[in-house]
C-alpha cells in the first residue's frame, strides 16, 4: 500500500500565500463626538445605498454639529478598497459610513474596507443586510479580525419606497453612532 | 505540450499486487477510506474526490511547459491565489487525467482574464457557472464530446475540466457555500458546464479563430452563465422564425436585471446549417438578434423591473434592447451538440466576459 501524504488542496504551493491580514487591534476605534468631523458616506451603487445613506447623514446632521458630509461612490462594489480609494478616505474624512452590502461580494468588500480603514485609524460603521450576515463574518475573520463590529439592517432595502429608505436611513443613526461615538448617550442626549 | 503518454489507471497510488497469480487486486475498503477522509475534511464538493500526492501532481505537471509556480487563479478581495501546481491538485482531485490538465490551466487563464470571476463572481448571488468551450483537433485527442448531450453527463474531459475548476474556488480561493460563497440558487450545472465546439459540423469559422486566433489552433474560452434556456424550434419554414425564437428567449424578463446584457447562442449544427444555407453568416445572426431582441419601458415595469430611474425617464413603448452592440463579447455565437434536432441553448452571460479565446500550450 502506499504511504503517500495526501496533499491539503487548501494549502497554496507559493510560500508568499500566507499574507498578513490588516489586523485591527484592540477594540473597535470610536471617536468622542462628531462635532466638527468630516463624516464619510461611501455608497456601493446598490439600489438604494445612497438614499439610504443621505438619509443616515441627515440624521447625524441633526444629533451633531458634523464639520462636513463627504459623499463617495464605490463603483466597483464586489471589490475591496484601491490604494488610491483608501489614501482618498484617508485624506478626506475623520470617519466613515460604509453601506449597504445586500449581496455576497459586495457585503464581504464592505467589511473588508471597514476594517482597512480601521488599520488606518479612521472609525467605520460597515452596514450590512442579515441575509449577509455569515459572508461579511467570514471575511472578518479572513482579514484577521473576527470580531469586527459591523452593523446588520434587515433585508431587503433595494425594493424600499422613498419613506422606507427615510426610514431605515433614520433607524441606523443611533446604530452608527453607537458604533463610532464613544459616548453615544451623550450624542443622543443633545 | 509534451506528447502525452497513454495513462490509463492510477500511477501514484499502488494496488495491492498478488504475486503469485500475477493479477493486480484493487482496494475497495481503501477507496472508500480515502474518499471518506476527503470528505471528513471539507475538501469536496459533494461528490467523491480523488486523493492528490506529490508523484500524481508531478505526473500531471509533466503535460504542460507552464511554470507549476506562476499565479494562475487570483482573488485579490481575499488575498487568495492558486499557482500552476494548486491547480493541479484541484485537476487530480476532480477525476481529470493527467492530459486535460492543459485545458483546466488555460480555463483558469481565460477566468483570470475576466473582470467579472476577479470581481465578485465566485461569491455572488446568482452563483454563476464557468462554459468552458474548447476549440481544435484537442478535442479529438481528449475525446471531448461537441456532439450530442454536450450539456449532459457521460464524458470524463468535458465533467472533470469544469469541476476542477469549481474545486480550486472552494479550496484555494476558499470560497465555500453558506460561508464566503452566497449563491441563492445558483445556476443548474455549476462545475460542470464543458463542451467542445463542433467544428466539423459548422459552416462558419470555428469560435477560436473569429476571436483572433489561427485556425486549427487548440483554444479554450471561458464566459460565465446566469441561465440556460432551451429553444425547441423544429417546425419552422423560414429561418427567420427560428431567429425570433432565439429572440424570444433572449429577451426573457426573468434573468434581465442590468440595462443590457449578453447571451451566448449555442447553436445545433441543423440551425447552424439552415441559416447558412439561407446565406446568413454569423455576424447576420448576431446583428439581427442584437436588433430585435428587447422589451419596452412597459413591459419590464410590469415586472418590476423599469429602467427609469433617477433622472434618466423613459416613455412606457421605449424600447430596451437586451444588447448594447452587435460583437462577440455581447453576443458569442458557438456551434455544438447533435444535427439530430434542431434544438440550441440560448445561456445568459453573468455580466460580460472578455470576448476572447486563449491557445492551449
Amino acid at each position: 500500500m502506499s504511504t503517500q501524504q495526501i496533499l491539503d488542496p487548501t494549502i497554496s504551493s507559493l510560500s508568499t500565500q500566507a499574507t498578513k491580514p490588516a489586523s485591527v487591534a484592540g477594540g473597535p476605534l470610536r471617536v468622542e463626538s462628531l462635532d466638527g468631523l468630516r463624516v464619510g458616506v461611501l455608497e456601493n451603487t446598490k439600489r438604494n445605498a445612497a438614499e439610504i445613506l443621505d438619509a443616515l447623514a441627515d440624521g447625524l446632521g441633526e444629533r451633531f454639529d458634523l464639520g462636513q458630509v463627504v459623499r463617495r461612490t464605490k463603483r466597483q462594489f464586489a471589490m475591496p478598497f484601491s490604494d488610491e480609494q483608501l489614501q482618498d478616505l484617508r485624506d478626506e474624512v475623520d470617519v466613515l459610513v460604509i453601506g449597504v452590502g445586500d449581496c455576497g461580494s459586495c457585503s464581504a468588500a464592505a467589511v473588508a474596507d471597514g476594517i482597512a480603514l480601521e488599520a488606518n485609524g479612521i472609525p467605520a460603521a460597515v452596514i450590512c443586510t442579515d441575509a449577509f450576515e455569515g459572508n461579511s463574518r467570514a471575511m472578518a475573520k479572513l482579514k484577521g479580525a473576527p470580531d469586527f463590529d459591523f452593523i446588520v439592517t434587515s433585508h431587503p432595502v433595494a425594493n424600499l419606497d422613498d419613506q422606507g429608505v427615510r426610514e431605515r436611513g433614520r433607524a441606523l443613526v443611533d446604530d452608527v453612532v453607537g458604533r463610532i461615538v464613544a459616548s453615544a448617550a451623550a450624542g443622543a442626549a443633545r | 505540450m509534451t506528447a502525452p503518454a497513454p495513462t490509463g489507471g492510477p500511477a501514484a497510488i499502488e494496488v495491492a499486487d498478488d504475486a503469485q497469480s500475477g493479477s493486480s487486486e484493487l482496494d475497495p475498503a481503501a477507496a472508500r477510506a480515502v474518499a471518506e477522509h476527503l470528505f471528513d475534511r471539507g475538501w469536496t464538493d459533494g461528490l467523491p474526490t480523488l486523493p492528490a500526492t506529490e508523484d500524481e501532481v508531478e505526473r500531471f505537471l509533466a503535460h504542460t511547459d507552464r511554470d507549476p509556480d506562476e499565479i494562475l487563479a487570483r482573488l485579490p478581495q481575499l488575498d487568495k491565489q492558486a499557482t500552476v501546481r494548486d491547480i493541479t491538485v484541484h485537476a487530480i482531485m476532480a477525476g481529470c487525467r493527467p492530459e486535460y490538465l492543459p485545458v483546466v490551466l488555460t480555463a483558469w487563464e481565460a477566468l483570470s482574464a475576466d473582470r467579472t470571476a476577479i470581481g465578485g463572481a465566485w461569491q455572488s448571488t446568482s452563483g454563476p457557472s464557468p462554459v468552458v468551450i474548447v476549440n481544435g483537433p484537442i478535442r479529438q485527442r481528449l475525446e471531448l464530446n461537441s456532439a450530442g448531450g454536450i450539456f449532459g453527463p457521460g464524458f470524463r474531459p468535458n465533467a472533470t475540466i469544469p469541476r476542477a475548476i469549481g474545486l480550486t474556488v472552494r479550496n484555494s480561493l476558499g470560497v465555500v457555500p453558506h460561508e464566503l460563497e452566497q449563491a441563492t440558487q445558483g445556476v443548474p450545472g455549476r462545475w460542470a458546464q464543458c463542451f467542445g465546439e463542433a467544428e466539423e459540423r459548422s459552416p462558419w469559422e470555428s469560435f477560436a479563430t473569429e476571436l483572433g486566433l489561427d485556425e486549427g489552433a487548440d483554444a479554450v474560452s471561458v464566459i460565465l452563465a446566469r441561465t440556460s434556456e432551451f429553444v425547441d424550434n423544429r417546425h419552422f419554414n423560414d429561418p427567420i422564425e427560428v431567429l425570433r425564437d432565439f429572440a424570444d428567449s433572449m429577451q426573457r424578463t426573468g434573468p434581465w436585471i442590468f440595462p443590457t446584457s449578453a447571451c451566448l447562442l449555442v447553436l445545433n449544427p441543423d440551425h447552424a446549417r439552415v441559416l447558412a444555407e439561407a446565406g446568413w453568416s454569423k455576424q447576420d445572426v448576431r446583428e439581427w438578434l442584437v436588433e430585435h431582441a428587447g422589451k419596452t419601458e412597459a413591459q419590464l415595469a410590469a415586472v418590476g423591473k423599469a429602467l427609469s430611474r433617477g433622472d434618466q425617464r423613459f416613455d412606457d413603448d421605449h424600447f430596451h434592447p437586451v444588447f448594447a452592440e452587435p460583437t462577440p463579447e455581447h453576443l458569442p455565437i458557438v456551434v455544438g451538440g447533435s444535427p439530430n434536432a434542431a434544438i440550441s441553448m440560448v445561456v445568459r452571460v453573468f455580466s460580460r466576459w472578455p470576448g476572447k479565446a486563449f491557445r492551449i500550450h
